[in-house]
């Protein structure tokens, strides 16, 4: 069972997580920087990119220096969620993303890289996760960016979605006739797994916040 | 967003003035006046304003939290702005020149937050 995160003398905040928490935590948080660099066309290394830049011919060299300008438009509905239109107007929003982007990727594939260290450092089994202070803001960014994207698979669109997702689930839990039929593939299936991680998550984040409420 | 599950006191929010970031040249909607009555009066900073988007994802406290440590906003005002995103669907949580706005809408995205900049005179 994991226990919340407490405040620690020297402006560290620790929580203890069970072996299999860490390890759930740790998989969603590298999965999302993943879906991110696929969606976006990132590279994990930029090495294409910059040979071409070198490049002798022209062509090739002004393709590149325009590939690296233009950022590629979230497809997926939860990347779209994490690089939101920054404007009602399209155009401008087209130019803020084209500004901004690739900035904003950085940053999170940076908070959800040093969670993930983090957690995989911690060693095997039940153990003790301590953070500074100045790593918090990270861990509340990448928390929520998780948050985000399983919110989004979970589809929850309004406040109390979640909630009636919950109670749904009870539902099925007390009435097995009542589970949803196999066919819909493992999208329903894994459904519950994901409410459960979503779940977690939301907890260590509001743990993590009442800690650091008198900072 | 969502409320913290169990219910907690959410009147921790006696006067609690954080210290402005001496580095930032636009004004956190309000900040100059904290008894303010509308979170929009008296404040004429600049053309382009912030506009933060409710969401069914994000915690209050979380909402809270980025207002106050971002902006520096006092807990009361910042929990002020968090109800009127949750109640009214958005709010105006900052206003300057459009460049200054640009980095603010940035940095609530980066904090999970739904946000738009627009021209003040649209609200």
């Amino acid at each position: 069972m994991a226990h919340a995160f407490r405040p620690r003398p020297g402006g560290e905040v620790a929580c203890r997580l069970e072996s299999e928490e860490k390890a759930i935590i740790s998989q969603v948080a590298q999965e999302v920087g993943e879906l991110i660099r696929h969606d976006l066309d990132l590279r994990e290394d930029a090495e294409p990119v910059r040979e071409a830049a070198g490049s002798a011919d022209p062509l090739e060299r002004l393709e590149a220096e325009y590939a690296s300008r233009t950022p590629r438009s979230p497809r997926d509905s939860a990347v779209s969620r994490l690089f939101p239109a920054a404007s009602e107007d399209p155009a401008v929003a087209e130019e803020l993303r084209r500004l901004g982007q690739a900035d904003l990727a950085e940053q999170k594939l940076e908070d959800l890289g040093a969670l993930v260290r983090t957690l995989d450092g911690s060693g095997p089994g039940s153990s003790e996760i301590s953070i500074d202070e100045d790593a918090v803001p990270g861990w509340l960014r990448g928390l929520t960016d998780m948050r985000l994207v399983l919110a989004d698979r979970l589809q929850i669109t309004q406040d109390g979605d979640f909630e009636t997702l919950q109670m749904l689930q009870q539902i099925g839990e007390r009435v097995p006739e009542a589970q949803p039929v196999e066919d819909e593939d493992d999208q329903v299936a894994g459904s519950d797994v994901v409410a459960a991680v979503y779940e977690l998550l939301t907890w260590l984040q509001e743990s993590l916040l009442r800690a650091i409420e008198d900072y | 967003m969502i409320q913290p599950r169990s219910a907690r006191k959410e009147d921790a929010v006696e006067g609690h003035d954080p210290a402005i970031d001496p580095d930032r040249t636009s004004r956190p909607v309000g900040v100059l006046d904290p008894e303010e009555d509308s979170l929009l009066e008296g404040v004429d900073d600049g053309p382009w304003q912030t506009v933060v988007w409710n969401d069914p994802v994000n915690l209050q406290s979380y909402v809270v939290h980025v207002f106050r440590t971002y902006f520096g906003f006092s807990r009361s005002r910042a929990h002020q702005l968090m109800i009127q995103v949750h109640e009214q669907g958005r709010a105006v949580v900052s206003r300057g020149s459009r460049e200054r706005v640009e980095s603010d809408v940035q940095a609530m995205h980066s904090f999970g937050l739904r946000a738009t900049l627009e021209r003040t005179e649209e609200d």
